[in-house]
């Protein structure tokens, strides 16, 4: 599975205002799109609460992965809410 | 059903009044927020349920099933980095339905120069899932919406 594994950038890290948008683009995705923090289980990206549940803050490293038509570009996109 | 009462008492309003498209347009979940009295108070659990996240400005309560509710007190209150808030309770604590979590001051986030309404969030919801309240003032433990 395609996967990206980038370090947060933004703010506040993936809270209120980046996880909706993360979770908004990820659940237009047919296949399957995850989320783990550090060396941590993945969650479901299409989750609002898993996501929120991550607590991903400024600076840890978040590997997202994604499958299916598609998946090199929605990991852009993910990575880039991630980092804005 | 799961009923979910008011973290906090104030006027009950529609979530696309509150100042931020992400919860104004239900991309959170949906809900119901509340402005609330502007006087120091505590917010409290909505649902009861395991604490799953608790910052100084917002909370998530999962109850046995699985249903997360937040509750983010003011807008862009992160920005405040816990200045005026008290958690009462920690995270992973299994607590009732009612019970304080967060003291805070909502005049002292408006005198900062920000929102202080309360969205009260369904997560991962369908809108049709949630029947909110239709009274138009809520009291701190009063139903705000049930959740099928």
């Amino acid at each position: 599975m395609p996967e990206r594994r980038i370090t947060v950038e933004s703010e506040v890290g993936l809270h209120a205002r980046p996880a909706a948008l993360f979770v908004e683009a990820a659940s237009k995705a047919e296949g399957n799109v995850t989320v783990a923090k550090g060396g941590g289980a993945p969650v479901s990206a299409k989750s609002i609460l898993a996501v929120m549940g991550l607590d991903v803050r400024n600076g840890d490293e978040i590997v997202i992965s994604a499958d299916g038509d598609g998946a090199e570009e929605l990991l852009d996109t993910l990575a880039g809410i991630a980092n804005a | 059903m799961l009923l979910v009462l008011a973290p906090v008492t104030g006027a009950a309003v529609d979530l696309s009044e509150v100042p931020d498209p992400v919860f104004a347009q239900s991309m959170v979940g949906p809900g119901v927020a509340i402005r609330p009295l502007g006087e120091a108070q505590e917010a409290v659990a909505p649902v009861h349920g395991t604490v799953v996240k608790l910052h100084a400005h917002a909370f998530v309560v999962v109850d046995p099933e699985g249903r997360g509710v937040l509750v983010h007190l003011g807008i862009d209150t992160v920005k405040l980095g816990g200045d005026g808030f008290a958690k009462l309770a920690a995270e992973g604590e299994h607590v009732a339905a009612g019970t304080p979590l967060v003291r805070w001051d909502p005049a002292r986030v408006e005198a900062k120069g920000l929102s202080s309404i309360v969205p009260v969030v369904a997560l991962d919801a369908d809108g049709a899932a949630i029947s909110p309240t239709t009274a138009a003032e809520v009291a701190q433990g009063d139903r705000l919406f049930d959740w099928a």
